[in-house]
């Protein structure tokens, strides 16, 4: 650790009332430049977010701030003291603390041991694990914070893992905190919970970097905004000038689509339905118990609900990958026993949860993963027909606008949005008759959301059935014709989405109503 | 909740030892549990044990070691060489340094140059075995006793002792009494195993050994117990998020793989400076991968490791001592597997009543109808066992996260 670079705030002079001053930063990574020119102040004890579109560089410069990354040119400055991050850890002796949009923890270590990595409280080198606890117990005493340290990650839920991501930044005596897309995961209630503790950080002094694309959110908690836009600043204001609309467009650079209302009729054919459908849980509670539902043609059925709530098994099932009793039809046509192979030749798509999981192969080329699913009919014989493959990948990248090079670039070089887009285009492009669609907008920014959901109205204006599984409530509000809530493994609500809110679905979602 | 496990614990070693008493008895085959079969046993666990700890600190830093076999080879190999030239301590320094050089490689090709870590096992395996038959050729070729695929006899060998008052040792030239052996010659129930046991633990034993089982604790106690073990598995768990907090995730690859590369040199130096007193081409036999199979039997835990491989050891040793008694160890299956067929029962696991229930058929028909059993057989014993024993544990394996995933350090994730 490098003793002396952290300085408290009292005996530092007036003029360095900037806490982080980032300077025209500069960054490109092979076949991409992901930040140009960047410019940065952030006041004392203040909230600063930083909007933009994804790939827009938001997280590759907080990364550089935090020392994973260099800089090609450009300088960082912390309380007026021009520094140079050459690791994390550097970063950290200077008070600057992460909670990262993915969460940086190892499932199988416990609560305790993923707290004090990497700074940990030590007598010769031997951890002084009695002292490590009782310091780690009254920080989570403080911001009123109840958990077993000695549970392994993998036991926890999401909100209690961010919690624990804090907790780590905060056992690191942190001054300057960056968050990651802090909101993502959490329902309404719990961003409420930790807007409230971010508020109390910052009457003690603390200064918060706060990058997200929840517009809504900003606005609320911040007190500086700057939009970044294709690697660039754009705009630093104040939220007090500006709304939401303004802000959308300052982030995309130009109007965005309007969404306008369907115009098209839902089908009176019904695609997909699912009768008493349980997948039956190993050594635990059945994760989907008793489900029910028709989806007609040309509509969309939202499942809102929290993360583990059955919604993954859910998809699972419709697909053939686990068990089932009950019975799932397809087309209206038994599909109970078909393979997955054959129901995905009855017109099933399906966009999963995790794109780095089950969406894509990260290290083989756009191509090829655009490929997947659909070699039979990109191929002659048993040989792959690599330029009818590779146009049909061109196709995608340029109907979805995916940002990249070309297409032969591996998929990891692309950033979270683009990758996205792929997957989407991949699985939209053969025009299916009903689609599973996962969090098709997860991790995506406002422009490329807009486009996405714009072709799923317009294959659903076409006749597709969607089934959208997502816990963004926004997304399920807007683009949904009908809206279930799904809590515990099952159905625990139908809603109509122009009578229902976000306050509403939150309240059905963790089941207090 | 701790208490009450360690009830458990004591409950089912007295249930084992009451059931291998009983056979013991039975078939009068006091091999079974003497001590001469578990003094053997134990000399035989000692490499198969390091193997696995070699594997376990591989797997803990986030790299997969298939190469411990390869890096066996340079322990059994260099400390011959170490052994002939200077003595036994010095062999033992010399068999970890040729580990260490293995671990180096191993190290350099997975984290330096993210080479595949299957292949670059499989390769330090390859290398390892022609590497050291040339270094024969150049250095054992014409001398007394050695050739391209053994080396001259030792001169010296490691120092052996008893542990006084219990096993007979001596207390500054007083010969102390043998009271285990006294107990052992009795013959009683459970109590003459037990004394056979323990006397096998503490008679005759070499401090090459003592230093082996010593790893165990100080392993676990490194691991957990100290920031550099703590870092060590994190850099296996969540590499990405062990960087993020400043941890030097390749570094401490290196520092694992090396330690790895160590406990398997020791492992090879035990067989050609312990167990025999020369080194011999192909002298390791398999026992890296063996190994490897007790560190995911003992779920990645330095205490399983041990126990797995207990019962490897176990399983040769009987084999050695007393071949006669393999038809003997067959009833003590077939009883072991009874028990868990009724605990399997009684908690409804249908798999698990399927494994013991042709476990104990196949045991009890072979202890009914063999009566010798062919070479080839007994060697297979040690596996049979094994296999049995991971079809019926129910245990949740927790394999370290990341284990075999390459890492590249500040690249966009």
């Amino acid at each position: 650790m490098q003793a002396g670079s952290k300085k408290s705030s009292q005996t530092l002079p007036l003029e360095s009332a900037h806490v982080v001053e980032l300077a025209n930063i500069s960054k490109s990574f092979p076949g991409v430049i992901a930040n140009r020119d960047i410019s940065l102040q952030v006041a004392r004890a203040t909230i600063h977010a930083i909007v933009g579109e994804n790939g827009a560089g938001k997280s590759t410069l907080m990364k550089i701030l935090y020392g994973l990354h260099q800089p090609d040119s450009g300088t960082i400055a912390i309380n007026g003291e021009i520094t140079q991050f050459k690791s994390p850890s550097e970063a950290i002796a200077a008070g600057i603390g992460m909670v990262h949009q993915h969460f940086m923890l190892a499932d199988n270590l416990t609560v305790l041991e993923n707290i004090i990595l990497g700074y940990e409280p030590t007598k010769y080198g031997v951890l002084s694990l009695g002292n490590a606890r009782k310091r780690v117990k009254e920080l989570a005493t403080s911001i009123g914070v109840d958990l077993d340290l000695d549970l392994p990650i993998s036991e926890l839920g999401v909100g209690q893992r961010q919690r624990v991501e804090i907790l780590k930044v905060l056992f690191r005596g942190a001054e300057i905190l960056v968050l990651d897309e802090p909101t993502a995961v959490l329902v309404p209630q719990e961003v409420d919970e930790l807007f409230t503790n971010l508020r109390k950080l910052v009457a003690n002094g603390t200064t918060i970097l706060f990058i997200s694309h929840k517009l809504d959110e900003v606005l609320s908690i911040s007190d500086q905004i700057t939009v970044i836009r294709q690697g660039s600043t754009v705009a630093t204001v104040s939220p007090k000038m500006v709304d939401r609309l303004k802000l959308a467009e300052l982030m995309v650079g130009s109007d965005l689509p309007s969404h306008g209302k369907r115009t098209t009729l839902v089908g009176e054919k019904i695609q997909l339905s699912t009768n008493n459908l349980t997948v039956i849980g190993k050594n635990r509670k059945n994760p989907v118990e008793n489900v029910s539902f028709k989806i007609f043609e040309s509509e969309i059925v939202g499942i809102a609900g929290v993360d583990g709530n059955g919604q993954f098994e859910l998809c699972e099932a419709l697909l053939g990958l686990v068990d089932i009793e009950g019975t799932v039809e397809i087309g209206g046509k038994d599909a109970s026993k078909l393979s997955i192979r054959e129901r995905l030749n009855q017109g099933l798509a399906y966009i999963p949860f995790d794109r780095h999981r089950e969406g894509l192969m990260l290290a083989a080329s756009l191509w090829e993963n655009s490929l997947l699913g659909h070699e039979t009919s990109l191929s002659r014989g048993p040989m792959i027909d690599f330029d009818a493959a590779k146009k049909s990948c061109k196709e995608i990248i340029d109907r979805f606008g995916v940002m990249t090079p070309n297409e032969l670039v591996p998929a990891f070089v692309l950033s979270g949005g683009n990758q996205q887009k792929l997957v989407v285009g991949r699985n939209l492009a053969t025009a299916p008759k009903v689609l599973i669609a996962a969090h098709p907008t997860r991790g995506i920014d406002v422009g490329a959301q807009a486009a996405v959901w714009e072709e799923i109205r317009r294959s659903r204006d076409a006749g597709m059935s969607v089934l959208l599984v997502s816990a963004d409530l926004e997304e399920v509000l807007g683009l949904s014709d009908r809206i279930l809530v799904m809590f515990d493994g099952e159905i625990s609500a139908e809603l109509d989405p122009k009578s229902a809110t976000p306050q509403i679905l939150g309240k059905y979602m963790t089941g207090t109503q | 909740m701790t208490q009450s496990k360690n009830f458990r614990l004591f409950v089912s070693l007295i249930a084992a030892l009451a059931i291998i008493s009983t056979v013991r008895l039975w078939t009068s085959q006091d091999a079974l549990t003497s001590s001469d079969t578990i003094g053997t046993a134990l000399r035989l666990t000692v490499p198969i044990l390091l193997a696995g700890m070699a594997g376990l600190w591989a797997e803990r830093c986030g790299v997969l070691n298939i190469g411990i076999e390869g890096m066996m080879i340079f322990g059994t190999w260099f400390g011959a060489w170490g052994a002939w030239q200077f003595g036994p301590w010095a062999g033992l320094l010399f068999a970890i340094l040729g580990g260490v050089f293995g671990g180096l490689v191993h190290a350099v090709a997975t984290v330096r140059f993210n080479i595949d870590q299957v292949i670059s096992g499989v390769v330090i395996n390859l290398f390892a075995f022609f590497g050291v038959r040339y270094l024969s050729e150049l250095v054992y070729v014409g001398k007394q006793g050695g050739g391209i695929s053994q080396s001259p006899p030792q001169k010296w060998a490691l120092p052996r002792f008893n542990l006084p008052i219990l096993s007979g040792g001596e207390i500054a030239g007083w010969k102390s009494p043998d009271f285990l052996g006294w107990l052992e010659l009795q013959r009683w129930f459970i109590l003459g195993d037990l004394g056979g046991i323990s006397r096998g633990l503490t008679h005759n034993l070499s401090w090459a050994t003592v230093i082996a089982v010593l790893v165990v604790p100080a392993s676990a106690w490194v691991l957990w117990r100290t920031r550099f073990g703590l870092r060590l598995r994190s850099s296996g768990e969540s590499p990405v998020a062990a960087e993020s907090l400043g941890v030097k995730v390749n570094h401490l690859r290196y520092y694992g793989l090396l330690i790895s590369g160590g406990l398997a040199g020791l492992a090879g130096g035990t067989l050609s400076i312990v167990a025999s007193s020369y080194y011999r081409q192909g002298q390791t036999a398999g026992r890296g991968f063996i190994g490897l199979a007790t560190m995911i039997f003992g779920n990645w835990r330095p205490s399983g490791i041990l126990i797995g491989a207990m019962l490897f050891g176990y399983a040769e040793g009987i084999k050695l001592v007393a071949s006669d008694s393999i038809t003997a160890l067959f009833l003590f299956i077939a009883a072991i597997s009874g028990v868990f067929f009724v605990v399997a029962v009684i908690r409804r696991k249908r798999v698990q009543i399927a494994v013991a229930l042709s476990a104990f058929l196949l045991s009890a028909i072979a202890y009914r109808t063999v009566d010798t059993v062919p070479e080839s057989l007994t060697q297979a014993l040690p596996y049979l066992v094994t296999l049995i024993v991971l079809a019926t544990a129910n245990q949740r394996l927790r394999p370290p996260a990341m284990a075999g995933v390459p890492f590249r350090p500040g690249e966009p994730h």
